[in-house]
């Protein structure tokens, strides 16, 4: 099988932006590369058995605020840290389920994972596959896909 | 809106000498939105400045890509329903009456963008006709772009989850990647081919059935009626016709009569209006 | 009509909701299979109240699953009035045809649009002219 690439990440991208946070086509996401991406919040679900390893989506917490008052149809004013947990949390889950179907057969997605304090996780034995670097709202957003080093057991594979 | 009055006249103007489409003022806004990813490809900012070069500097190719980007009609499997509802409950039943000396039915899908339509037929046919039946989908149009898509025959998610069953989606679907491609069973009984139908046709037929939705509502009366009449020339004396849901051949072309099928409109020809023999078949028709 | 909207995640309950109520149905929501049977059996099985006609379901839930779900639902006579829709991220073929062995009578994979929703529906005769029929 081939990895999933760039370009898979922009289709994904796109359809999801297109379907719940650009309904006009007015504010899509930009593909533009960061030096230094933003990653006040970032969301991942862990994938599990043919493939392992890890869908992140990371953001500033304006996109972050912006994501939950699109989805949730609130006011930005009126977002809250759990409103931005859920929708980030969901954004991982569906960006995640779509990168999962592109892996070999059979893989399993856990409940997302959300941190807001601008740490993203911790994980061990992993190399990048491929990111997305995106503006979104003139905010930065970033997927990326990881893919586990170690088994189960901790050996390298 | 940057187009100014003299830049939607011309623009007008090309597509209706080359696809009869008619753009009447008002219709601003559509030019503007369908030009405007022509006008960033062409690496302009204005869809206004990429109509001034189009004007100063003809190329029959961008001018081509311009009627495209006017003509191209949205479309989804299965869209309305109700026709190809029809097509099982009223038209086959009707056909496999008729037809069993020869045991084939031939479908023309007119205007059909990206291919939703004629695989639709496809499936519906597939999954209808009895064993020992063949049948034959053409699907025409204007755009070689949507052509080349439709002949692909592959879709995005967002694509299949509109209108299509989720058990008519793994049955004649395979997933490619991130799309979706139809199966080799249901392709081989589709066919592509380019026909602009403000123009006159190529022989072709005669058709049992034939699909001419949405597109007729953007041509003028006349035109529409040289539409119709063309197409008489390649339906079946006792052949079916279907066109758009708010669409009808009432007060353009007498040589139709209405057929409540269902919760729906169908045509067929008078028998006044019949030809004496149908225009006779070159190669697939 | 009553319809279930069935996701542990509040967004998309909200989305759907939103999409449903528009046309007119009336809407009972849960986190999780196991919330969404307990409220049948309460409410319906034993409540004499009224059967959802649509179910919208999540795959991925904590407790008990979409896939589980619907098979728990299709097992139950009294429930047959029931139409079932998963709505999830699961898009692998095999997997959607698993869902639909299982019992499923749609399927909606995410992202969808609401036209997604709403085209199916008419086309399992559950709305009509762009409202509950």
């Amino acid at each position: 099988m081939t990895n999933p690439t760039e370009d898979d990440l922009k289709v994904i991208a796109d359809q999801v932006w297109s379907s719940y946070l650009d309904l006009d086509g007015a504010s899509p996401l930009i593909p533009h590369p960061h030096d230094k991406p933003v990653a006040d919040v970032t969301a991942s679900v862990s994938v599990t058995g043919a493939w392992r390893g890890h869908v992140l989506v990371s953001c500033s917490e304006q996109a972050a605020k912006n994501v939950a008052a699109a989805l949730l149809s609130i006011d930005f004013e009126e977002v809250v840290e759990e409103d931005v947990a859920d929708a980030l949390g969901e954004l991982a889950n569906i960006i995640g389920g779509n990168v999962k179907s592109l892996l070999p057969e059979p893989c399993a997605l856990s409940l997302p994972h959300v941190h807001v304090d601008g740490s993203n996780g911790r994980y061990p034995s992993v190399t990048e596959v491929c990111h997305l670097d995106g503006t979104w709202l003139a905010e930065s957003v970033t997927v990326t896909v990881l893919e586990s080093t170690a088994d189960l057991a901790g050996a390298p594979v | 809106m940057t187009l100014t009055a003299q830049e939607f006249a011309f623009i007008s103007g090309l597509v209706r000498r080359d696809a009869a489409i008619v753009l009447e003022a008002g219709k601003e806004y559509l030019v503007e939105a369908r030009l405007l990813p022509l006008a960033r490809q062409s690496g302009l900012p204005t869809v206004s400045e990429f109509v001034n070069r189009a004007q100063q500097r003809p190329e029959p190719e961008m001018h081509a890509k311009i009627v495209d980007a006017l003509t191209t009609n949205e479309t989804s499997f299965f869209r309305d329903g109700e026709p190809f509802k029809q097509l099982v409950d009223t038209v086959l039943p009707d056909l496999l009456a008729r037809r069993a000396a020869t045991r084939t039915i031939k479908i023309w899908s007119a205007a059909s963008s990206s291919g939703q339509e004629p695989y639709t037929l496809a499936m519906v046919l597939q999954d209808s006709l009895p064993a020992g039946w063949t049948f034959d989908i053409l699907g025409t149009d204007i755009s070689t772009e949507m052509l080349t898509r439709a002949e692909a025959g592959q879709y995005t998610q967002l694509e299949v989850n509109r209108g299509l069953p989720a058990p008519l989606l793994v049955k004649h679907f395979e997933r490619n990647g991130a799309h979706w491609k139809v199966t080799p069973t249901l392709r081989a009984n589709v066919s592509f081919r380019r026909l602009n139908l403000a123009a006159p046709f190529p022989p072709m037929g005669p058709f049992d059935i034939v699909f001419i939705r949405n597109v007729l509502i953007y041509f003028d009366v006349q035109t529409k009626r040289t539409v119709l009449q063309r197409v008489a020339g390649t339906l079946r004396p006792d052949g079916w016709l279907f066109l758009g849901s708010a669409e009808t051949t009432i007060g353009i072309d007498d040589r139709y009569e209405r057929v409540v099928a269902g919760r729906t409109s169908a045509y067929k020809l008078r028998a006044s209006a019949r030809a004496a023999t149908p225009v006779s078949a070159v190669g697939k028709g | 009509m009553l319809t279930m909207v069935i996701d542990d995640s509040r967004a998309m309950r909200l989305i759907l909701k939103r999409i449903v109520a528009q046309l007119g149905f009336d809407v009972v929501e849960a986190g999780d299979g196991r919330q969404a049977m307990d409220y049948l059996e309460a409410n319906v099985l034993e409540g004499g109240g009224e059967i959802p006609g649509l179910a919208l379901v999540d795959w991925n839930m904590p407790e008990m699953n979409g896939l589980e779900f619907v098979t728990a639902v299709r097992a139950e006579p009294r429930l047959r009035g029931m139409t079932l829709m998963m709505v999830t991220t699961e898009s692998e073929q095999s997997q959607i045809v698993r869902a639909l062995a299982s019992g499923a009578h749609e399927y909606v994979i995410k992202p969808f649009t609401p036209d997604a929703i709403i085209d199916k529906l008419a086309l399992l005769g559950l709305v009509s002219n762009g409202v509950a029929a």
